[in-house]
């Protein structure tokens, strides 16, 4: 998955693609590829990479597909956790030391 | 997102010492929160404050057993919140002291309810801590000014 996540940004286009969708909530795929230089059914293209490997996800509107940036459910997931596993520890070892080294 | 956190640690003193440590209020703003507001003890509601977070966190006690078991509930990741945290989704937060020899105790610490959690919980944290996308994107520029 990581691997497709870095072959998905490693491309100029798309990373371009990427950090306007981090300015802005939601884009049209046209709003969001304008100015690019590339065709309708290029941005489609270069969009349908970045949906495979789950960094954005599309929504029909109307006649048009909003994309949004994704924010990877899992790796969210296991951040809060380990930051919590890590602030436990430390507590802990306070605890400890005050256990051990008060009257 | 699992649903629980287990944490342990030896400490070289008698549980009486340890479980007050932990559920005596001006013992365990020693090592945990910086200060409590309300009163430490089953059935209440303090506040935790945390500074470093600039964060008041409601806390319900919810079983105190001497020497050997204290829990509560609240709710993670240093976020104010000073309703009341038995109306909100939250977590159970366990410590089992155990005895595993004359003067030295296991501690348990088991946290639980994590996926009951609102998902921006954890998505706010992950923007705050690590930078999440921010970070990625930094770095991605990066190696594309040098390349």
């Amino acid at each position: 998955m990581e691997a497709q996540i870095f072959k998905a940004l490693g491309d100029p286009l798309r990373l371009k693609i990427v950090q306007r969708l981090s300015l802005k909530e939601t884009y049209t795929i046209g709003n969001l590829t304008q100015g690019l230089g590339i065709s309708r059914q290029g941005a489609r293209k270069q969009i349908q990479v970045l949906e495979s490997a789950k960094i954005v996800r599309l929504s029909p509107s109307g006649r048009e597909v909003n994309v949004t940036l994704q924010v990877n459910s899992l790796q969210v997931g296991k951040d809060f956790i380990s930051k919590l596993e890590n602030q436990w520890d430390a507590r802990l070892q306070k605890l400890k030391d005050i256990a051990e080294n008060t009257t | 997102m699992q649903n629980s956190i287990t944490r342990e640690v030896i400490i070289k003193a008698a549980k009486e010492k340890v479980y007050d440590a932990i559920a005596n209020p001006l013992k365990v703003v020693r090592w945990f929160p910086d200060e409590i507001e309300g009163t430490y003890a089953v059935g209440e509601r303090p506040l935790s404050v945390f500074k470093e977070h600039n964060a008041k966190v409601s806390t319900y006690i919810v079983d105190a057993k001497p020497f050997e078991y204290f829990a509560y509930r609240w709710i993670p990741g240093g976020n104010e919140f000073t309703g009341d945290v038995m109306t909100v989704p939250n977590t159970l937060v366990e410590f089992t002291i155990q005895e595993i020899e004359d003067g030295t105790c296991k501690v348990v610490v088991t946290e639980s309810g994590f996926a009951q959690l609102p998902a921006e919980m954890a998505e706010v944290s992950f923007k705050q801590n690590s930078g999440g996308w921010d970070y990625m994107l930094g770095r991605f520029e990066k190696y594309f000014k040098q390349a």
